[in-house]
């Protein structure tokens, strides 16, 4: 009877604890750097726009790239492989020690 | 032989060693490997996700757009790499425990509604058919460059070339090698680009770092600022597009499909890594074309108004070798690298297109007890019909290349993209959710076209190319609000999504 009542729940903002706290968690830090670096740089680059920060930006140089060009088409790419990596490396760190406290073997 | 007929043959060799090749492989892998086919590893992995992925678009329109745009256009880079970081942390392994591989599948089992089936299954045949209609032009560009005819009849030619090839190769029974396939590409696209480097002065070794210089001559000399932000569109303009890209690459069916071949997990999340650097490698050269191909113009002393810049765009990357004076096969190779792309990823999506036909409407609904051989004979008949809708589409294409493409990155990004992210993360999405979900999702998609006239407001917020940004969250909402006044879905969905897609380690 008790099993009938229990209500199954999966939510992104509320976590069960264990493994699935854990896959959050780095979820949203992965989030937070792909979205600050994608779109919290244009927002930056727009707004600085004719300012001494905004053309600071736009006239220094990196590989003889304009610094906002290097940085959107040369560093994101790479930034996002970056950030794939690191979640996989998490991932598969929490996916062990998990699977260990409950004594399984790794996939 | 002229330069012309050398290219055309480099491009006929390299379409003929794909079936040789893949006839090689077959008979090799029936008796050593069995019929499962065989594993790759990561990193034959990620050349697998790579090559599925690159199509005209990859390698023809994104140089064409950053020509003509500038900075403004390399959105189109950073939504077309980032989509897999969204793709990887918030889908990947879920996707991969629930089981479901297609986006009519998975919503018919998660959703539990074969309504909602059937609009998933339109949708996506909707996606393929507006992608392949943006593969359909670059063929038909291609050819109407090689062989010096006009568009029309160049995309005739292209589109028979393309399905006699598709039927060819069905009827021989060869198997795709995307390996193969990524390296022709990979390798068609680089090598003429350090040629191009070298013939010009630049440092050719590296020419995806080299180009640097060629801005700075660009602007010293012909004071050409290419570099400039938001100078061809806004900032809105920048984020919704390169937003739209990347949620739809995270909701697009051909892209999900490829977990399903690696045979665990934890080698299906490393091969997405891999993938995203092969693709990264293609995307770092494509600004290089661009680049090099205003600057020639500007040495070259040509000037051209905007409509004539807009025709020639999407075979920028073609003109700028030729106009430099690359020998012939040369030109040839880089044709034949873009052409294969086009075509595995025509015969991929018509494919995948048919199969849904075939199965999600013909058999699923319309006729539940058709045999075997009639849902095969559907399926090929599907293939020819969307092939000639397809063809039909090409003949007056409505954009660029990437243009389109985009389209159905945004159609997928409003419509699968909201289902799968609420089907995997939130137990209460329902049908009724998901079916007014997708509807939106639709009506957001082609708000432009349809509405602005009345409501020019919806024009501004909601652009063709890049509705997501806006449309993706409202579509959300729409599902939260919907499913939260109807009933929740089946005990045992939740049951199945509690303990085996989020808690198979408890």
């Amino acid at each position: 009877m008790s099993h009938q009542n229990k209500r199954y729940q999966v939510n992104l903002f509320r976590p069960k604890t264990g493994h699935m706290r854990d896959e959050v968690l780095i979820i949203f830090a992965i989030l937070f750097g792909w979205a600050i670096c994608t779109f919290g740089f244009q927002i930056v680059l727009a707004v600085s726009r004719g300012t001494g920060a905004g053309d600071l930006l736009t006239r220094l140089t990196f590989f003889n790239l304009p610094l906002h060009f290097w940085f959107t088409a040369q560093f994101l790419p790479l930034w996002f492989i970056v950030l794939c990596v690191v979640f996989n490396v998490y991932i598969d760190r929490i996916t062990q020690y998990h699977s260990r406290r409950r004594d399984r073997s790794y996939e | 032989m002229n330069d012309s007929s050398w290219s055309v043959f480099v491009v006929l060799c390299v379409l003929v060693s794909f079936i040789v090749v893949g006839l090689r492989q077959k008979s090799r892998e029936s008796t050593e490997y069995g019929f499962g086919g065989r594993y790759t590893g990561r990193i034959g992995g990620g050349a697998a996700i790579a090559s599925n992925w690159m199509s005209a678009a990859s390698l023809m329109g994104l140089a064409g757009l950053i020509y003509l745009q500038g900075y403004q256009a390399l959105a189109y880079v950073i939504g077309w790499t980032g989509g897999y970081v969204l793709l990887l942390v918030l889908l990947a392994s879920q996707i991969r425990r629930f089981g479901k591989f297609t986006a009519p599948d998975f919503v018919g089992e998660r959703y539990g509604s074969s309504a909602a089936r059937l609009i998933a299954a339109v949708i996506s045949i909707a996606i393929s058919v507006i992608y392949c209609v943006a593969q359909f032009k670059g063929i038909g560009m291609i050819f109407s460059f090689m062989f010096g005819i006009d568009y029309t009849r160049g995309v005739m030619f292209g589109g028979v070339a393309v399905v006699s090839y598709l039927v060819l190769s069905g009827m021989l029974g060869v198997p795709r090698n995307q390996q193969m396939l990524y390296f022709v590409i990979s390798v068609s696209f680089i090598v003429p680009l350090m040629w191009l480097a070298r013939k010009l002065g630049y440092f050719w070794l590296l020419p995806q770092f080299g180009y640097g210089e060629a801005i700075a001559d660009l602007s010293r000399q012909f004071s050409i600022d290419f570099t400039l932000p938001f100078a061809q569109g806004s900032l809105f303009g920048w984020c919704a597009l390169c937003f739209t890209l990347m949620v739809g690459t995270a909701g697009l069916p051909h892209v999900l499909s490829r977990f399903y071949t690696v045979p665990n997990i934890r080698d299906a999340r490393w091969s997405v890594v891999w993938g995203l650097f092969f693709i990264a490698l293609i995307y770092w050269s494509a600004p290089a074309y661009a680049v090099f191909g205003r600057l020639l113009e500007a040495q070259q002393g040509h000037q051209f108004s905007p409509a004539a810049a807009r025709s020639m765009a999407d075979i920028i990357v073609l003109k700028t070798a030729v106009s430099a004076g690359l020998p012939g096969w040369l030109v040839g190779v880089l044709a034949a690298g873009a052409l294969s792309a086009a075509f595995f990823t025509v015969a991929g999506l018509l494919m995948t297109g048919a199969a849904s036909i075939s199965y999600d409407i013909y058999y699923s609904i319309l006729n539940p007890r058709a045999s075997e051989s009639a849902r095969m004979q559907v399926a090929k008949a599907g293939t020819l019909v969307l092939a000639a809708l397809v063809l039909l589409l090409a003949l007056n294409p409505p954009g660029l290349i990437a243009e389109i493409t985009a389209v159905a990155f945004a159609l997928a990004g409003n419509t699968i993209f909201p289902l799968f992210l609420l089907g995997i993360w939130w137990e209460r999405a329902n049908r009724e959710g998901a079916i007014a979900g997708m509807l939106t999702g639709i009506v957001c998609t082609f708000a432009e076209p349809l509405l602005s006239g009345v409501l020019p407001q919806v024009g501004a917020w909601f652009p063709i190319t890049s509705s997501a940004l806006c449309g993706a969250p409202l579509v959300i909402c729409v599902m939260i609000a919907v499913s939260l006044v109807t009933p929740p879905p089946p005990e045992e969905m939740r049951r199945f999504l509690e303990q085996e897609v989020h808690g198979h380690l408890d």
